[in-house]
């Protein structure tokens, strides 16, 4: 870059300052203009977390933009502030659902449990009819039903039970009108749908006799309540035995003699997800193995990926090699399919009797790939390898014609060979220049969840082992499975973010290690 | 095309009101405050529905669309994600007010409280029983039934003009029409496919769990002991002798058997779209135990959602709509599975190969639905797929560990 | 512009002992400098295009299974292409390029000004702050979509438009990860551009925002080349995410769209999944055959001094 042009640049801009501190300005309007609104409606809809959060970012961002001493957070907060809400807070919440029970059984908040203990153990009176149905409303604006019951109209609310309407008129065996009452027509019931479906309307003054109601408001049915809930002393009863269930630390609600009902709502356990995770001894023994075959499932994939795309990327780093750019374009393709459909369009090729790599490339071979243990797990850093090579040869192609020419020429004036060459000058070098990368490689592929869920599914299983887990199965698809993600087990969300903070902080630590070791190895080069 | 563009942004436009109209906070809203949100809609239905579905669905919606006025919104999701989802989204009040599903999600489904019972009323007689049965769960019916599905032998007619009466009369059929697997089943690898392979389970007598005598199940395994022992064994000479095969998956089953490469394939009614070109019939699957060879049965349906804030409109379309005649055959004729509506189902057994599925569905038994089965798949299969393979050396010793293993998982 | 690709090539040309001698080379010679390195890319080339064209031919089988087409390309027919034309892969299509497209513009422009700051700034917190966005970043992810879900379903109670199935929201998810590896890329390109030019700028009274946008940026439009295809690319094949956000088919990404057709066993088409994913890489490679000039010289510099 030659300085006249860029003497150039800012010459030509030469109101720039003022131009540029408008645009500002307006841009800032913009955002503050956005952040009202969403102040607003975030009033509206008394949501106060996310009103709280638009006020801080929006103080923040006039803070940032108007003042002189934030001059980094000019630069960084617009993704800072998409980090915080999409990363930071997803974290966050993670972590909070590993205090939960949250999962199959414990699924809602107390008051739908309550609800739905209550729909489902309401009985219609055995042998009951099927009674048409209509829906009216009284003087003062109260909601009732009009049954036809044997040809005999009857008309009742909730406060007042069924009683005989001899005045009705009825036509198609359905109430029509009811002196009294309004009938309301559909769109009225239907506005007032959730009123017409939790209504009880009781058929006499004994409530053994049950009450109407309906769940279309065409025809009712009467219903008898096998559990009762007292609000007041937040207890339910079993109105045939009498029993009373009142609700426990779990989240349940709890007889005196330890019987729980199906439904229960999300409570915080504590660590108890924690101590689950480590404590259940089925899993103690594939653990070990598992997390072994992780780390190295990791290492291996970073260090095969980077040192085949490394080697191409030397080999094809000749600038006499005709057609470069062909190669570079074919190589490039595998990167340019998505993961999963590599995965699964692998795990075919590789099948034992039929997939094309037997029958076709080795002339009807039947070796095992993804069922024996040790080749399994050779096929899927082979294809790992596919995937991810492409990615390593790129970066290696660009750090390779970057290397210091100056170094490679002092090394040839030292004698020394092609191979000490690579080994202590290009090598080195390379490792610095890419080791950021590399390690989030590394992240990436110790939770590398679709390629081994869709080309393995974790198999070969462990024959020893007493859990659904295998040979080829990583931390993070254990995960999946001892939390029942897979539904081969009741689903357990706060068992699985238990265990994803626990895979995140030992994926983290190693990481942090790994920054500190390069930063010496770049002190030193 | 041009239609499902239109739909589309239809779609968008209600789902965006409906967004709108969600946010009101769900306990505290007033008639007045449902009455503002929706001025002049009276009321709209999501429904999510499978792509094999959506359009038999579209139909009977926009019937009701037409008689009602109300507007029914078909949000089409794969069918192996509805399951989780619906868990997932009926509790955070979002989720669709009616889903398309399996009868054997029931369990889950009630015990997270995620669905609403349905009353049938005089209607659950016009059911095949045993659909009715499965959406049944204490004495409560969950779900409209809509379709039965088993498996059943498909004999390629040219190839095999008798139906066999044992497996081995099978096996010694397939050898004789000279094609390159005597017959076909389905598995998965090495996770195996304890569904496809149960009816010759069944056939030595040991069902996967105990069943009461109102034919619900309950959690005490039942595939364990002699009989299971016996099948086991079986399954080890199958596997040795090549007739049964972990490889075979679905598709290369359906594929060879399309190309006249065997007589017979096990499977069901919506492996017959790709065999249009043979001449087929639909037998009893042969037996190689001393008891009957039953499939499991399974009933697809529609539950309506715990926390849909249009329940009335929900079994109102459910009850009055989903289950007239027409609704059931549209959806047979999208499927290609047997309508559960006994009227519907005798209309689509005028062709024979229905016709022969219903025969031997008549015979099988319900998939169970308690939530503990979610922990019998997994190891079941793969102990199977592993006795066949011959990976288990010892199929007996393979098999007990299995029938521990689920024990110690379903705890 | 000049300056940056005669930066990426300018050191590949200048390298020692590799004087162009392709004239007067024998046979003997160019078999041992070069003849293998052609041996070694057709191997490597047949590695990382065979699966490829076992799609192909899949996708132009008419029947259509996949693990059951071995014999490649015995049945040409076009029928899963013209397949496509009935379902939602046009729409999804759309869709994805308008996800990716956005996403690898928000994702070039805050990564860059964060690269930006990270590079030219000292500040207290900065070594940690870099090190800090690679490693929230590694969170697993498999399990944040229950956290996701819930936040959108809030949001969307307050603006519906960044609530659940909207593209607008999945995007503002995806850009939660602008910062991240990506920055690391440009912080190590943006560090090789000599500070003698910003400070020769501010010496003539040049602001710092004068600085980045005229001059930086111009720079280094190799690596945001860079990154936007990576950014694309993995936006391009996420549907982890992806399926929770984006509930209605009419805004399904083809991640997601050809994710189903294959997921559900019995319904399985891999003919028409083949022919999908066939038309789906057409994209990125296109974006990457324009891009690759900048690619190669991008991530030459970017990576040295990281």
């Amino acid at each position: 870059m030659s300085r006249a042009r860029y003497k150039g640049a800012v010459a030509g801009s030469g109101t720039f300052s003022g131009a540029g501190f408008a645009v500002k300005l307006v841009l800032i309007a913009l955002v503050d203009a956005l952040g009202v609104f969403g102040v607003l409606a975030a009033w509206r809809a008394g949501s106060w977390g996310i009103l709280a959060a638009t006020v801080a970012l929006l103080a923040a961002a006039n803070w940032v933009y108007f003042t002189k001493r934030s001059l980094p957070l000019k630069y960084i907060l617009p993704g800072l502030a998409f980090l915080l809400v999409y990363q930071v807070y997803v974290v966050g919440y993670t972590g909070y659902v590993a205090f939960t029970n949250y999962g199959d059984g414990h699924n809602s908040t107390k008051e739908q449990a309550v609800d739905a203990l209550l729909v489902q153990n309401e009985r219609r009176v055995e042998g009951s009819p099927a009674l048409p149905l209509t829906v009216v409303e009284s003087g003062d604006g109260e909601l009732g039903f009009a049954v036809v019951e044997d040809g005999a109209a009857e008309v009742g609310t909730a406060e007042e039970p069924l009683e005989a309407a001899p005045d009705a008129t009825l036509d198609g065996g359905a109430v029509t009108q009811v002196p009294g009452w309004t009938v309301l027509d559909r769109a009225t019931v239907l506005q007032r749908q959730d009123e017409v479906t939790t209504l009880r309307v009781p058929v006499s003054d004994d409530a053994a006799d049950g009450s109407v109601r309906t769940q279309d408001a065409r025809t009712g049915y009467v219903f008898q309540p096998v559990l009762e809930y007292d609000e007041a002393a937040d207890t339910m009863t079993d109105t045939a035995t009498g029993v009373v269930y009142t609700p426990n630390d779990e989240g349940q609600f709890e007889s005196a003699d330890g019987e729980v009902l199906p439904v229960g709502w999300r409570v915080t356990v504590g660590f108890e997800n924690f101590a689950t995770a480590f404590g259940d001894d089925r899993y103690a023994g594939p653990f070990v193995k598992i997390l072994l075959w992780t780390v190295a499932f990791a290492v291996l994939s970073v260090v095969t990926t980077f040192a085949l795309g490394m080697f191409l990327a030397m080999v094809f780093n000749d600038p006499r090699l005709r057609g470069r750019k062909v190669y570079r374009t074919l190589m490039i393709l595998p990167y340019a399919m998505p993961g999963f459909l590599a995965a699964l369009l692998w795990s075919g090729m590789l099948n034992k009797s039929f997939g094309v790599i037997n029958q076709v490339l080795l002339g009807g071979a039947a070796i095992p790939w993804l069922t024996d243990p040790w080749l399994a797990k050779l096929s899927v850093l082979g294809v790992n390898l596919w995937l991810g090579f492409p990615y390593m040869f790129l970066i290696c192609t660009g750090a390779l014609q970057s290397l210091p020419g100056d170094v490679y020429e002092a090394a040839r004036i030292d004698g020394a060979g092609k191979w000490r060459t690579w080994r202590s000058i290009t090598m080195p070098l390379l490792l610095v220049a890419t080791a950021p990368l590399l390690i989030s490689s590394f992240a990436f592929n110790f939770n590398n969840f679709t390629l081994i869920k869709m080309l393995t599914g974790g198999g070969p299983r462990f024959d020893d082992a007493s859990v659904p887990l295998g040979h080829t199965d990583i931390l993070i698809s254990m995960v999946y499975n001892v939390s029942g993600l897979d539904g081969s087990a009741p689903r357990d969300y706060g068992l699985a973010s238990a265990l994803s903070i626990v895979i995140f902080v030992i994926v983290g630590v190693i990481s942090a290690i790994a920054f500190r070791q390069t930063r010496k190895l770049e002190e030193l080069s | 095309m041009r239609r499902s563009i239109l739909l589309a942004s239809a779609l968008a436009t209600t789902l965006a009101l409906t967004a709108c109209g969600s946010g009101e906070p769900s306990g505290g809203s007033t008639a007045d405050a449902d009455a503002s949100a929706k001025p002049s809609a009276s009321g709209s239905l999501t429904v999510w529905v499978d792509e094999t579905r959506e359009a038999a669905v579209q139909a009977a919606a926009e019937a009701y669309e037409a008689e009602s006025g109300v507007d029914v919104e078909i949000v089409q999701k794969n069918f192996e994600d509805i399951r989780a989802d619906f868990l997932a989204q009926v509790p955070t009040g979002e989720g669709p007010d009616v889903t398309v599903g399996a009868h054997d999600w029931l369990g889950e489904f009630t015990a997270n409280g995620v669905v609403a019972p349905i009353e049938l009323g005089d209607k659950a007689g016009d059911f095949i029983p045993v659909s009715v049965e499965a959406f049944t769960q204490d004495g409560q019916v969950y779900g409209l039934p809509y379709a039965i599905e088993n498996i059943a032998l498909i004999r390629n007619t040219e190839l095999a003009p008798e139906a066999p009466q044992t497996y081995d009369d099978m096996i010694a059929a397939g050898k004789k029409a000279g094609t390159k697997f005597p017959f076909l089943i389905q598995s998965d690898g090495d996770k195996g496919d304890p569904y496809t392979y149960y009816p010759f389970q069944t056939s030595f007598g040991a069902p996967v769990f105990e069943q009461n005598d109102d034919g619900s199940y309950r959690p005490e395994l039942a595939l364990g002991g002699e009989n299971g022992e016996a099948f086991a064994t079986w399954l080890g000479e199958q596997g040795e002798a090549g007739n049964l095969s972990t490889d075979i998956s679905y598709d290369i089953a359906v594929e060879a058997f399309a190309k006249g490469q065997s007589p017979f394939v096990i499977g069901g009614p919506w492996m017959l779209e790709k065999f249009q070109d043979l001449d087929l019939a639909v037998d009893p699957i042969p037996a190689p135990g001393d008891q009957p060879a039953q499939p499991f049965v399974g009933v697809q349906g529609f539950y309506v959602s715990a926390q849909s804030k249009n329940a009335l409109l929900a079994n109102d379309f459910l009850v009055n709509y989903l289950s007239t005649t027409e609704a059931q055959t549209a959806l047979f004729e999208a499927g290609g599975r047997p309508p559960a509506l006994v009227e519907a189902a005798d209309k689509a057994s005028q062709d024979p190969l229905v016709a022969g599925f219903r025969e031997v569905g008549a015979t099988a038994v319900p998939m169970p639905s308690i939530p503990e089965m979610g922990s019998v798949w997994s190891f079941w299969g793969v102990t199977e797929a592993s006795i066949i393979s011959g990976k288990a050396d010892d199929p007996v010793k393979a098999w007990d560990k299995m029938v521990s293993d689920i024990e110690g998982a379903i705890g | 512009m000049t300056t940056a690709t005669e930066r990426a090539t300018g050191p590949a040309t200048g390298r020692p002992g590799e004087q162009v001698l392709r004239h007067r080379m024998t046979p003997r010679r160019w078999a041992r400098e070069l003849g293998w390195r052609h041996v070694v890319g057709v191997l490597a080339v047949l590695y990382a295009v065979f699966p490829i064209v076992y799609v192909v031919s899949a996708s132009l089988s008419p029947t259509g299974t996949l693990t059951g087409s071995n014999e490649l390309f015995a049945q040409v027919s076009g029928v899963n292409y013209a397949a496509l034309g009935d379902t939602r892969f046009w729409t999804w299509m759309g869709n994805t390029l308008v996800i990716g497209v956005a996403t690898a513009v928000g994702t070039v422009l805050m990564g860059a000004a964060a690269a930006y700051a990270f590079s030219r700034f000292r500040f207290a917190g900065r070594r940690l702050g870099l090190t800090a966005l690679l490693i929230i970043q590694m969170f697993p992810q498999m399990l944040a979509f229950v956290a996701i879900f819930l936040l959108l379903i809030s949001l969307g109670e307050v603006v519906p438009a960044l609530g659940l199935n909207s593209k607008l929201a999945l995007i503002c998810v995806y850009l939660g990860g602008a910062l991240g590896v990506n920055t690391f890329l440009m912080y190590g390109f943006f560090n090789t551009v000599p500070r003698e030019l910003d400070e020769a700028a501010k010496i003539d009274g040049a602001t710092h925002a004068q600085v980045y946008w005229t001059i930086i940026l111009r720079l280094v439009t190799p690596i945001l080349a860079v990154v936007a295809l990576l950014s694309f690319i993995s936006t391009f094949g996420e549907f982890i995410i992806a399926r929770v956000v984006l509930q209605s088919e009419s805004n399904w990404t083809l991640a997601v769209g050809l994710y189903g057709w294959v997921s559900s066993l019995l319904e399985a088409n891999w003919g028409l999944f083949a022919a999908g994913a066939v038309l789906s890489a057409i994209p990125v490679l296109a974006l990457f055959l324009f891009l690759q000039k900048y690619i190669v010289g991008g991530l030459t510099a970017g990576s040295v001094k990281g």
